[in-house]
C-alpha cells in the first residue's frame, strides 16, 4: 500500500489529462480542489476498470452533500437520492436487479446522522451493496457544521463553545450492527481503496468502507491532510480480519489503522 | 322476485369466536348467490377485553352502504350486546344464550333491554354445544344453527363454509364444529316452529359467474400480484398491514419478495429504488407513515421515478384513531411535501375498484414516471364484499415503461421536454442509455441546473406531463337521469356507497336527485365535474374529515359555494344523514 | 335514591290495568311487565271475532309498543318466571336473569283447564287462549267443516257463535263442570242447552270422551259414551285454572291461585296478584272465589296497583249479580258479559 506524498489535487489532474480513466464523465466536479473525494472517486474508476465492470451495469446511488454529487461524475447510472436514505434507495436497486453492481455512497452526517437509522438493517439484511461512507467528521456542504463523527470540543458557527456530544465511531458500528465486510480506508491511499473496494465487491453480502477524508474548506484543525497522513497506518501483517472480537478491539481504540477491518464469508 | 335486504350483527367478547361467526354468515350467503357487504368492529386492545361487533348486509341486489338498522342480533355476550339494541329495526330478532353460566343481573342481560316488538329466541348455547361436541368453544356456530333455522337458511349453505374453513384444523376439529353448528339447528326447529320467519329468500338465479368475498386490502393484494408485483417493501402501520401479510406467503411463489424496511422512509426508498431499476414494487401505510414518505415522493416527482403507495387512511392527525375509519389525507395525497410537486392519487369506492384501480397504478407509474397513490381507508380495507373474481387482462398489466430509441444512444437525455411531458426513460442495464437522476432541478440531461429558464420549462413539463394522465384515468361516474338537479351528490372513497344508497332512496321518493361519483383525484377532470355540477342547483359533499377536502380541492369549479356535510365520526358515513341533508335542501332552498 | 321497582307478572287484562294505574299516580316508578307469551297484550275475549274474519289481527292489540315506551314501563315479552325469591325480593327468569323488585303484582292470568281423563288426547284437541291458538283454528277451519266443542266455558259459547257464522257444522256437547269454578246447576245447564239448539247447534248428550283418533289429516273419530262419529276438529274448554305452579315453592299461600285477601295482598309485605290467577277472600261467604273474565281482571289490576301504592281499596264484592249469558240469567258477581 503507497500512500502518495504528492500534493492530491495535482495528481488527479494528472490523471485526468492523462485520460486513462473513462469511467468519469464529462461533468467537472464542483469539489474544492484537494478534497479527499478525489482520491476515493480515483479509486473506485479504477476499480471498476480493473474488474471490467461494464458502465451501464454499474448504479451508484447517493444522498445529500458533497459526496452527493458523485454520480454526476462517474459515467455509470445514478441515482442521487434524498438525505440519509442512500442505503433503502440502493437495496430497492439491488433487490430489483441482482445483476447490478450497486454502490452507495454518502458523508458522515448522511450516514450517521440522518440515516443512522437504515445501517444497522442494511448490515442485517446483508444486501449484496458496497457502501462508501466518506468520513471527514464535518458537513461541507452546508458550510462547516459539526457531524456525528466530530471529535468533543469541535467549535463551529453553530457551536462557537465547542460540541459536547461524543463522536460516532463508524467501524464499530459496521462491526456492531454485524456488517459481514468492514473496511477501513484513506483518501489519500486511493490504490488501497481501489484493492479494498475489489475485495469488497467479490464479497457476497454488505461491504462497508468507512474512508478518512479530509475537508481542505471548512476543516483547519482536525481531519487535516497533515494530521491524517500522520495518524494512519496499516494493520500489522498478522492480522486476522476473520477475528470478530480482535476487531472490535482494534477499533475500540480508533487507532486509525486502515486495511480489510472484517470480513465473514456467509450467503447473502 | 320480493326484496331482500337483511343486516345481520354477531355480537360479543373478545375470545367468544364473533369474527369467525360474522365471517360464516358472509361466506354462507354469499354462496348462497346473495350481495354480502360485511364490516367488523374489533377492540383496539390485543388481548381479552373488549367488545366485537360483526355486521353483514346481505341482499339480492348490490349492497353498497352498511345498513342503518339491525334485523337480527346474535348476541354471544349479552353485556356487549346491549350496545347494540338502539340500532335495531322494529320487529328485529335477537338470539341470545337462555342459559348463561351464572346467573345475570338485569343490567347485563339483553332479554330486558330490547323493545318489546323484538323477537326473542333464548337457547342455551353452552349447553347444546357441550352436548354435541364436548367443548363450549362451539357455541358460536350454535348460535349460527339456530339463526339457520330461524331465518329459513338452508343449512348446506353453512355446513360448506364451515368445511371450508376448518378443513386445514383437523377431523376432529371440523367435527365438533358442525355437531355445535347441527345442535343449534335441531333446537330452533324444533322449539321455534311457529316463529320461524323466511327472511332470506334465496334469489331466483344462481350467479352466472363464480363470486369471491374479499376485503378491500385483499382486493389491493390480488392486485399487485396480478400486475406482476415483485417487491414489497413495508413497514406494519394499521389498517395497512394485512396487505404485507396478503403478499408475504404469496409472492415467493411468483419468484418476488416482502421485505420489512426498519420504518416508511426505507419503505418508500426501496420502492423508488426497485422502480427505478425497472421493476415493480409497492409499499402501503397510512396517515402517519405517509407524512415520513412525503420527502421521497416529491423527490420521485423531480427525479421521475415511478412508485405506488397505498395510503390507508386512519383518524388523524398523527396517531390519531388508528381503528378508525376517516378520509383527512387527500390533503397530503395531492398537496403534501415541498415544491409543485403534482402526482397521481386515485381513491377507490368499493372492493371491485380496489382490484382494478390497484393494477392500473402500476402501468400510469410506469407510463408517467411519477408517484401514483392509492387512497383507501380503514372501513375499505377492511370489509368485504362479494363480486365475480377479479382477473386483470394483459393489457392491463403489461408493461408501460416508454423507453429511449436506439438513436440517442450516447447522447441520452433523460429528461427531455417533450409535448407530453413524458421523457423516455432507460433503466440501468441498458447499453448506451447511461444518466444520472437527481432531486435537484436539472436540464434535460440531468446535469443540476438552478437557472430561471430551466426551473421553469422542467415545472412546466412535470406539470404537463401529469395532466396528461388524466387520459388514461378513470372518468368521474354520473347516476342520475342526467338532466337538471335540485341536489347532485359528489362522493369519494368509500363514502361513495353511502352516497348512491342515499340518492337512491332520495330518487325512489320522487325527488331530483344524482350522484357523481369521483375515483380520480388528482389530476381531476374538471371539465366533467364541472358541467355535472352547473346542472345541479345545489352541490353537496360529503366527506368523512373535518374540513371538506375534496370540496377543497373541486369546489371553486362551482359558481356557488359547495355544501359541506362532514363527520368525524371515524365510523362509515351513515346513508340516512345524507339522504337527510337532501331533504334539508330541497325544502329549504338553502344551505 | 334509587327508583322503585314494581315488577308485574302478565300481560293481560289485569297486569296492563296494573301498569296503567301504577304509572298514572306514580310517574318515576320503573314499572316492568314480564309476559310469557310473546304477543303484545291482546283482549282474550276477541279471539272468536277473529277466527270469524269480523276482525284483523291487529284489532286484537291493545296498544302499540310507542304507548310503553312514552310511559316509561318496560315490556318483556316471550320471557318466563322461574323462580321468586321474597326474601331478597329477587325473581328468576327462565334464561337465567335475576330481577330485583320492590313491589310484585302476580296477575299471570290462567291457562286452559283439561281434565285428566282428557290429557292423553291433548295432541289431538285444540283450545283458544292466545292469538297463536287462534292462527291455528283459522288455518284448519279452512280444511274442514266440522267441530265437536266439548266442555262449554264462556270462551266455547263465544267461539260456538263464530263457528256458526262461518257456517261450519258444530257439535257441543256440555259438561256440568265446565263453567268452573261455579258448578252449572242442572237449570241453567238446560237453558243453555235450548239457547244453542236454537242457534242451530246439535247438543250432544252430556257424558265422557273415551277415545280419540285421527283418521286424515281433517278428520278425527270420536267415542264417546253414547256414540262414535267423525269430526274436523275436537276443540275442549273446560275453563281457565290459574297459571300458577311456577309459584309452588315459593311460599304464597296456593290453593287453585294465589290467596289473597279482600285487599289482594298476600301474606308478603307489597306482593299483590290479580286478575284470573287470584283466589280472593269474599268476606261475604267467608270463602275464597276465583275471579275470572275481562272486565273483573281490569279492575282488580287497578285495585292491586292502588294498593300497592298504600290505599286500601277493597275488591267489589257486591254483586252485579244479575248476569245474563246469552238471554239466561247467571246469579254469580264474576263474569264476563257475554
Amino acid at each position: 500500500m503507497k500512500i502518495p506524498g504528492r500534493d492530491l489535487a495535482e495528481h488527479v489532474k494528472q490523471i485526468k489529462e492523462s485520460g486513462a480513466f473513462d469511467v468519469r464523465s464529462n461533468a467537472l466536479p464542483t469539489w474544492c480542489p484537494g478534497c479527499g473525494y478525489f482520491g476515493i472517486h480515483q479509486g473506485l474508476n479504477e476499480c471498476i476498470r480493473e474488474l471490467g465492470l461494464p458502465h451501464h451495469k454499474v448504479v451508484v446511488v447517493s444522498g445529500i452533500g458533497c459526496a452527493g454529487r458523485y454520480p454526476f461524475f462517474t459515467n455509470t447510472y445514478g441515482l442521487h437520492t434524498v438525505h440519509g436514505r442512500t442505503l433503502p434507495v440502493a437495496t430497492g436497486v439491488k433487490m430489483a436487479n441482482p445483476e447490478l453492481a450497486v454502490f452507495a455512497v454518502g458523508g458522515d452526517g448522511d450516514g450517521l446522522a440522518i440515516g443512522g437509522g437504515h445501517l444497522p438493517h442494511v448490515a442485517r439484511r446483508n444486501v449484496n451493496i458496497n457502501y462508501l461512507l466518506f468520513d471527514n467528521s464535518i458537513y461541507g456542504l452546508t458550510k462547516g457544521q459539526p457531524s456525528p463523527s466530530s471529535p468533543q470540543g469541535t467549535k463551529s458557527k453553530v457551536s462557537p463553545y465547542g460540541t459536547v456530544d461524543k463522536p460516532l465511531n463508524a467501524t464499530l458500528l459496521a462491526l456492531t450492527y454485524g456488517a459481514s465486510f468492514v473496511a477501513r480506508l484513506f483518501a489519500g491511499d486511493p490504490s488501497g481503496i481501489t484493492n479494498a473496494l475489489i475485495e469488497g465487491i467479490r464479497h457476497p453480502g454488505f461491504s462497508l468502507f468507512h474512508i478518512y477524508t479530509s475537508c481542505v474548506t471548512f476543516d483547519k484543525v482536525f481531519k487535516t491532510w497533515a494530521n491524517l497522513k500522520r495518524w494512519v497506518h496499516p494493520l500489522p501483517q498478522d492480522y486476522d480480519p476473520t477475528d470478530l472480537r480482535q476487531a472490535f478491539d482494534r477499533v475500540l481504540d480508533d487507532d486509525f489503522s486502515i486495511g480489510i477491518i472484517y470480513r465473514r464469508t456467509e450467503k447473502a | 322476485m320480493p326484496k331482500v335486504d337483511v343486516t345481520v350483527e354477531v355480537c360479543g367478547m373478545a375470545g367468544d369466536g364473533t369474527i369467525a361467526a360474522g365471517g360464516l354468515i358472509n361466506e354462507a350467503l354469499s354462496e348462497g348467490g346473495f350481495s354480502v357487504l360485511g364490516f367488523d368492529s374489533y377492540p383496539a386492545e390485543i388481548r381479552g377485553f373488549g367488545r366485537c361487533v360483526t355486521h353483514s348486509r346481505i341482499g339480492n341486489n348490490e349492497v353498497v352502504a352498511l345498513g342503518d338498522v339491525t334485523h337480527v342480533l346474535i348476541s354471544l355476550d349479552d353485556e356487549q350486546s346491549r350496545s347494540r339494541v338502539p340500532f335495531l329495526s322494529e320487529n328485529s330478532i335477537v338470539i341470545f344464550d337462555s342459559s348463561p353460566a351464572a346467573y345475570v343481573r338485569e343490567d347485563s342481560s339483553i332479554a330486558g333491554e330490547v323493545e318489546p316488538g323484538t323477537l326473542l329466541f333464548g337457547m342455551p348455547l353452552s349447553d347444546l354445544a357441550t352436548a354435541a361436541s364436548g367443548t363450549e368453544r362451539g357455541r358460536n356456530l350454535t348460535a349460527l344453527g339456530g339463526f339457520t333455522a330461524i331465518c329459513g337458511i338452508p343449512s348446506e349453505l353453512f355446513h360448506r363454509v364451515i368445511k371450508r374453513r376448518f378443513k386445514a384444523k383437523g377431523e376432529k376439529v371440523l367435527l365438533a364444529n358442525l355437531n355445535s353448528f347441527d345442535a343449534g339447528v335441531t333446537y330452533a326447529t324444533q322449539n321455534f316452529s311457529e316463529r320461524i320467519r323466511n327472511i332470506f329468500i334465496p334469489p331466483g338465479q344462481p350467479h352466472g359467474h363464480e363470486n369471491v368475498l374479499l376485503s378491500g386490502n385483499q382486493a389491493i393484494g390480488k392486485a399487485a400480484l396480478d400486475a406482476g408485483l415483485k417487491l414489497y417493501f413495508g413497514y406494519p402501520i394499521t389498517p395497512a398491514t394485512p396487505i404485507m401479510e396478503y403478499l408475504a406467503s404469496r409472492l415467493p411463489d411468483r419468484g418476488g419478495r416482502v421485505v420489512q424496511m426498519e420504518d416508511e422512509i426505507s419503505s418508500i426508498g426501496a420502492v423508488l429504488g426497485s422502480f427505478y431499476a425497472g421493476v415493480r414494487a409497492m409499499t402501503a401505510t397510512s396517515g402517519p407513515g405517509f407524512a415520513l414518505m412525503t420527502e421521497l415522493i416529491t423527490h420521485g416527482v423531480m427525479a421521475e421515478i415511478p412508485a405506488v403507495i397505498i395510503d390507508a387512511q386512519r383518524g388523524g392527525p398523527s396517531t390519531g384513531l388508528p381503528t378508525k375509519t376517516e378520509q383527512s389525507d387527500l390533503h397530503a395525497a395531492v398537496f403534501g411535501g415541498p415544491g409543485d410537486s403534482a402526482r397521481i392519487v386515485i381513491a377507490p369506492t368499493n372492493v371491485s375498484e380496489c382490484y382494478r384501480y390497484t393494477v392500473k397504478s402500476f402501468q400510469l407509474a410506469e407510463k408517467y414516471q411519477t408517484p401514483v397513490i392509492i387512497l383507501t381507508d380503514f372501513y375499505l380495507d377492511n370489509r368485504v364484499e362479494n363480486f365475480p373474481i377479479p382477473q386483470a387482462v394483459e393489457s392491463e398489466i403489461e408493461n408501460s415503461n416508454i423507453f429511449p430509441r436506439s438513436s440517442v444512444k450516447g447522447s441520452y437525455n433523460r429528461y427531455s421536454v417533450t409535448e407530453s411531458g413524458i421523457s423516455p426513460r432507460a433503466l440501468p442495464g441498458m447499453e448506451g442509455f447511461i444518466f444520472a437522476a437527481t432531486g435537484l432541478e436539472h436540464t434535460e440531461k440531468g446535469t443540476p441546473d438552478y437557472s430561471p429558464e430551466v426551473h421553469t420549462m422542467m415545472s412546466a413539463k412535470r406539470h404537463r406531463k401529469i395532466l396528461g394522465a388524466l387520459a388514461d384515468m378513470p372518468a368521474p361516474e354520473e347516476f342520475s337521469s342526467g338532466n337538471i338537479m335540485d341536489v347532485g351528490v359528489i362522493g369519494w372513497g368509500s363514502t361513495f356507497g353511502s352516497v348512491l344508497e342515499a340518492v337512491n332512496m332520495a330518487r325512489g321518493r320522487g325527488m331530483n336527485v344524482g350522484a357523481l361519483k369521483i375515483t380520480s383525484i388528482f389530476p381531476f377532470h374538471l371539465d366533467v365535474i364541472r358541467e355535472f355540477m352547473n346542472r345541479c342547483s345545489h352541490c353537496l359533499v360529503p366527506e368523512l374529515n373535518f374540513e371538506g377536502q375534496l370540496a377543497n380541492l373541486i369546489g371553486h369549479l362551482h359558481t356557488k359555494d359547495v355544501v359541506r356535510l362532514n363527520r368525524v365520526t371515524g365510523m362509515p358515513f351513515p346513508p340516512s344523514a345524507i339522504l337527510a341533508k337532501i331533504e334539508d335542501l330541497i325544502q329549504t332552498g338553502d344551505e | 335514591m334509587a327508583q322503585e321497582h314494581c315488577v308485574i307478572i302478565g300481560n293481560g287484562p289485569a297486569a296492563n290495568q296494573a301498569a296503567l294505574t301504577l304509572r298514572e299516580n306514580s310517574p318515576d316508578m320503573l314499572i316492568t311487565l314480564v309476559g310469557q307469551e310473546p304477543f303484545p297484550h291482546y283482549r282474550p275475549h276477541l279471539l272468536p271475532d277473529y277466527i270469524s274474519g269480523k276482525l284483523s289481527e291487529n284489532d286484537l292489540y291493545v296498544s302499540p309498543t310507542e304507548f310503553y315506551k312514552r310511559s316509561g314501563i318496560k315490556v318483556r315479552l316471550g320471557q318466563q318466571v322461574v323462580n321468586i325469591d321474597f326474601c331478597s325480593r329477587e325473581l328468576a327468569l327462565s334464561h337465567k336473569e335475576i330481577i330485583s323488585f320492590d313491589g310484585l303484582i302476580i296477575a299471570c292470568g290462567g291457562r286452559q283447564r283439561i281434565p285428566e281423563r282428557m290429557q292423553v288426547f291433548e295432541d289431538l284437541m285444540l283450545t283458544l287462549k292466545t292469538p297463536a291458538d287462534a292462527a291455528v283454528w283459522i288455518d284448519r277451519l279452512t280444511q274442514v267443516d266440522s267441530v265437536l266443542i266439548v266442555g262449554g266455558d264462556l270462551t266455547s259459547l263465544s267461539l260456538t257463535k263464530a263457528l256458526l257464522s262461518l257456517k261450519k257444522r258444530v257439535f257441543f256437547m256440555l259438561n256440568e263442570d265446565s263453567f268452573w269454578p261455579v258448578p252449572l246447576g242442572t237449570e241453567v245447564a238446560q237453558q243453555v242447552r235450548l239457547r244453542l239448539m236454537e242457534k242451530g247447534v246439535e247438543v250432544l248428550e252430556s257424558g265422557r270422551i273415551r277415545r280419540v283418533a285421527r283418521i286424515s289429516d281433517v278428520r278425527l273419530e270420536v267415542e264417546t259414551d253414547w256414540e262414535t262419529f267423525k269430526v274436523g276438529i275436537l276443540g275442549v274448554f273446560y275453563g281457565m285454572v290459574p297459571d300458577v305452579k311456577f309459584l309452588a315453592r315459593s311460599g304464597l299461600d296456593i290453593d287453585r291461585g294465589i290467596l289473597v285477601d279482600e285487599h289482594l295482598r298476600t301474606r308478603f309485605d307489597l306482593v299483590y296478584a290479580a286478575g284470573d290467577c287470584a283466589q280472593v277472600y269474599h268476606p261475604g261467604i267467608k270463602d275464597y272465589w276465583v275471579s275470572i273474565g275481562y272486565e273483573n281482571a281490569i279492575s282488580l289490576g287497578k285495585v292491586a296497583a292502588l294498593n300497592l301504592l298504600g290505599g286500601m281499596y277493597a275488591v267489589e264484592t257486591a254483586p252485579s249479580s244479575i248476569f245474563t249469558v246469552d238471554g239466561i240469567v247467571v246469579n254469580t258477581s264474576w263474569w264476563l258479559e257475554f
